[in-house]
């Protein structure tokens, strides 16, 4: 049984706002009694809507009438006060369209900025932060001691995460973790190549990828188990459940078997692969990895839960003096260790410490964003105060009839609310429009989170934080108005606030000017680094990888791709050519020194090698078939000549850990990481028959032949690799690859610098629109007694000129110092130069001055009979 | 006429208040009732409230609290009676309509002219 229905409860509390209190209780009960009446006639749920109609009404005009000792007891958010200080306010936007223009739109776009910033942060700052164990996770990185340097290295030996988990008890799982490279699968007829990574039977206890078949115990746990993600499976197999148990076919050399399926893996993780090997089956294939010289992957590992992370840390700093021992030799190499989820956003070294990394694009959007905010605020401040005049009548009025100052503080405040709210509602649908481009620009899949109410929170705080913090200085400043001056008539432009006033354009524009030379700097720095001269020709080198019956069957193939007309040389490596990261210590020499290991990145290469690469050698040869004893000689760079330091290189002997060689080349340095450190020493030895093991078969192409020679080069693949689908990469491509969060950066300054300046200028326009129109009067004079036109735009210009001029001073040595500090991240960088602080002044000066001219032109050109006519 | 103006519709409500006021009925969604009832425009609350306040600020009704009822959720209406200056405006809207109505030479009748 339902008591008397009730009409919406909403609309009584709307009611009780808007209808003064002792008024509520008649126009309630008369509301009540309608409603009554109207389900009798109409039935429940249209009297509803009736009755939400009739509360409306009451919106639009309330009953306010007071009698006489019946004063509201509500004194702050009084009703009636506010409906007036809302229609003041609204009356003003109104009638400024142009300052409102200015201010919500400079309001809206430096929100949506910030929104979005907000929102990459947020993304940045989740990545590998979903796995459940990540307070305990860490990886190694080592510091290695030579020749009085010390340098920070990631890569690791293989054997260590064993070594781990046996000799510190707090460590409870470890894994080695090698880098993600593309192998073949196949199942039948079947053919794919997959991203294929190889970890320890750990790896899914540590890590929280959620397994759909198999257990984190058993996934990885036996020599020939296989662990695959849910795409593969459904690739391969059709479903997770059809593939677990059965046994896929690797590299064509062996049959695995499935013992785990995992959920593909989402972009919020920095290990990323389409299957696990496992570790010893890995090392099967790479006998490298059982030694302690030769450094590749990375080691990950997971302490007790109440182990203490500092202790721990001081119980693996010298785990390797035991070990690389050779001949006695004690290396100096500590080690060191590094939360797990820490390690996306900072992971560069400064003198073997971990120092920054992403995190510092992090801040510097964080900063980019707040400053593009404080620019559309302080928009807001100049224009509110400039036009002061214009509402120091009402103050002084409000003032006299009894206002205080709070009041009236909270009343300009809250028209500065009024306006963010409208701005941040134009801001969220900037953002829903710019996402998928910003998205497809920084390489996320970010989504508006509307159903999260803590992203409503953020919205408002935003709001609230912005509207403060444009509304709180022309609150002040109006609220001090004295009535009686003002009452007068006599307002005078007071000079401290114009002078703040200037001072606030300076600073909007030295930001700007900044955020120009950063853009101008980022701009030139990714060119250089896309167009400098590595040593190496980049374009027209192909390489796809030795595999399958190609790598026993090389000499023949390379055979016949020399056959092939539009391809010039041919050779093979065991990296790719634009990264190589592997190292090895176990080099030496005469005269070395015993206590200091250098780490040289070995490369195995073939015949030809030199000339398909367009290597320079300094001195001595490229290897040949002419000299059988090359087989045992070296390759070396002059890098490594540096660190070798011998006078006469060539024919000089090399030990590399058991095996001896004699240098017969030395080629001129080039770079085969990417520009961010400089050249190691680089040892390159022959990898012939015996040798030879996988890696890259490179190829030079004539220029413009690149679609014929990949067409021969594909059908001749699958003629002598039938198992394998041929795959292939640019080395230009791959290059520019490493570059890709520069790109990013190069990118987003742009938007970033543009933005600021159009704002910078928006709120220019306004105070330009005011000045002209404050000096009506004073251009009419002017132009009655023969001043041209050029003059008087000259005359209102210059102003704001000398602002822009002064910014470009302020800004030119912070610019200077911030991109210098970006640029240290380089080994090989431009210099700043003179000129490009010329360019952003000019280029800021001129769109100052094309926006301040059309307001003074139009002043300019006014019709003084006009603008005096009221004298 | 030199007497505060009177608009049409605060007019109509001003003779409804009197009308009803004999009941003791004349109050907010009683005379919108009647007014629709009677005039046949589609008015509302907030439009009654409004006239019925203006008409107070001029003077020409008076008002006080009645008793709750049950169909109000217990709340009190505001029970209206016409003034004396209230009365007499209408009179004299009603004098004024009158002299105009015997001076028209003739009076609009339903009839057809031959």
């Amino acid at each position: 049984m339902k008591s008397a229905p009730n009409p919406p409860r909403w609309a009584d509390r709307l009611l009780n706002v808007i209808c003064a209190p002792d008024r509520l209780e008649e126009v309630q009960g008369d509301l009540r009694e309608e409603f009554a009446y109207q389900i009798d006639r109409i039935g429940e749920r249209r009297a509803r809507w009736r009755y939400v109609w009739d509360v409306l009404g009451f919106v639009k005009s309330p009953p306010v009438a007071r009698r006489h000792g019946a004063y509201s007891t509500t004194y702050l958010m009084n009703p009636t006060m506010l409906r007036n200080y809302l229609k003041i306010a609204f009356r003003n936007l109104v009638k400024n369209k142009t300052f409102s223009g200015v201010n919500i739109l400079g309001l809206a776009l430096g929100m949506a900025c910030s929104l979005l910033i907000m929102l990459w942060v947020q993304d940045e700052l989740s990545i590998d932060a979903f796995h459940a164990n990540k307070q305990q996770l860490y990886r190694i990185y080592m510091r290695e001691y030579f020749s009085g340097k010390v340098q920070g290295v990631i890569w690791t030996p293989g054997p260590l995460a064993d070594e781990l988990k046996k000799s510190i008890p707090e460590i409870q799982l470890s894994t080695p973790y090698e880098w993600v490279s593309d192998q073949t699968f196949s199942v039948g007829s079947k053919v794919n190549k997959q991203a294929t990574n190889a970890a320890s039977a750990d790896f899914f206890k540590m890590f929280s990828y959620k397994l759909l078949q198999g257990t984190p115990e058993a996934a990885l746990k036996d020599r020939n188990s296989l662990a695959i993600s849910r795409s593969m499976a459904e690739s391969f197999f059709g479903s997770p459940e059809a593939a677990i148990g059965k046994t896929i076919r690797f590299d064509n050399r062996k049959d695995l078997l499935i013992t785990a399926v995992f959920e593909n893996i989402a972009k919020n993780s920095t290990l990323k692969f389409d299957c696990l090997r496992n570790w010893d089956e890995f090392v099967e294939d790479n006998a490298w990895a059982k030694g302690w010289e030769s450094t590749d992957p990375l080691t990950f590992f997971m302490i007790r839960p109440d182990a203490d992370p500092a202790k721990v840390e001081a119980k693996i700093t010298h785990l390797l003096d035991k070990f690389n021992r050779d001949g006695n030799k004690p290396v100096h190499t500590e080690l060191a260790m590094q939360p797990f989820h820490d390690y996306y956003l900072n992971s560069n070294f400064k003198n073997a410490q971990i120092d920054g990394g992403r995190i510092e694009y992090v801040r510097l959007f964080t900063i980019v964003a707040v400053f593009i905010l404080l620019i559309a605020c302080i928009n807001f401040m100049n224009l509110a105060t400039a036009r002061s005049g214009k509402r120091a009548k009402e103050v002084g009025v409000r003032k006299v009839v009894g206002a205080m100052r709070s009041l009236l503080i909270g009343q300009f405040v809250g028209e500065a609310l009024l306006l963010t709210v409208f701005a941040i509602f134009l801001a969220i649908l900037f953002v829903a429009l710019l996402l998928p481009s910003f998205n497809s620009l920084t390489d996320k899949q970010i989504s508006l989170p509307i159903n999260d109410l803590s992203f409503w929170g953020i919205l408002a705080g935003l709001t609230l934080l912005t509207g403060l913090l444009a509304g709180s200085y022309p609150a002040f400043f109006l609220s001090a108005l004295n009535p009686i001056r003002v009452l007068k008539g006599a307002m005078k432009v007071d000079t401290k606030s114009t002078w703040l006033r200037q001072g606030l354009v300076v600073f909007q524009f030295a930001l700007s000017i900044i955020l120009i030379v950063g853009m101008i700097i980022i701009y030139r720095q990714v060119e250089y680094v896309q167009t400098k001269n590595l040593g190496y020709d980049r374009e027209n080198l192909v390489y796809f990888p030795l595999e399958g019956d190609l790598v026993k069957n090389y000499d023949v193939l390379k055979e016949q791709i020399s056959q092939i007309p539009s391809i010039k040389h041919v050779s093979h490596m065991t990296a790719s050519p634009a990264s190589n990261g592997s190292g090895t210590e176990g080099i030496s020499w005469t005269g070395s020194d015993p206590n200091g290991k250098v780490r040289f990145t070995p490369v195995g290469v073939g015949y030809d090698f030199v000339e398909t690469m367009n290597l320079s050698v300094a001195d001595g040869r490229d290897f040949s078939k002419a000299y059988p004893t090359d087989s045992t000689g070296f390759l070396i760079n002059e890098a490594a000549l540096k660190v070798i330091g011998y006078k006469n290189p060539i024919g000089k002997i090399i030990n590399w850990g058991n095996g001896k060689g004699a240098i017969i080349g030395v080629l001129k340095d080039f770079h085969f990481q990417s520009l961010h450190t400089s050249i190691r020493p680089l040892i390159a030895y022959l990898s012939t028959d015996s040798r030879r093991q996988g890696g890259n078969v490179i190829v030079r192409i004539e220029a413009g032949k690149t679609k014929e020679a990949l067409a021969q080069l594909e059908a001749l693949c699958k003629k002598m690799n039938p198992k394998f689908p041929f795959t292939y990469s640019f080395t230009d491509q791959e290059y520019a690859r490493q570059y890709q969060s520069e790109q990013v950066v190069s990118k987003l300054s742009n938007y970033f610098a543009f933005l600021a300046i159009f704002i910078s200028c928006l709120g220019l326009f306004g105070l330009a629109t005011f000045t002209a129109e404050q000096r009506t009067k004073e251009i009419g004079v002017r132009k009655v007694l023969g001043a041209s036109v050029s003059s008087i735009v000259g005359l209102l210009s210059q102003d704001f000129l000398k602002l822009v001029a002064i910014a470009i001073l302020v800004a030119s040595p912070i610019a200077w110092w911030a991109m210098n500090q970006w640029l240290q991240g380089f080994a090989y960088k431009i210099d700043i130069e003179w000129w490009m602080f010329v360019v952003a002044g000019i280029l800021s000066a001129a769109i100052a001055l094309l926006t301040v001219s059309f307001q003074s032109i139009k002043a300019a050109l006014m019709n003084p009979v006009k603008s005096l006519r009221a004298e | 006429m030199k007497r505060a103006s009177l608009g049409e519709f605060e007019e109509v409500v001003l003779l409804t208040v009197a009308v009803l006021e004999v009941q003791g009925q004349a109050y907010g969604v009683a005379i919108t009732h009647e007014i629709i009832e009677e005039t046949g425009r589609s008015v509302r609350l907030n439009q009654i409230h409004a006239a019925l306040q203006r008409l107070e600020d001029k003077g020409m009704v008076k008002s006080e609290m009645g008793e709750p009822t049950a169909e109000r959720g217990g709340r009190r209406k505001r029970l209206f009676t016409v003034t004396a200056y209230g009365r007499r405006t209408l009179q004299e809207i009603q004098d004024v309509r009158a002299s105009l109505w015997t001076r028209l030479v003739s009076p609009f009748k339903l009839s057809t002219s031959l």
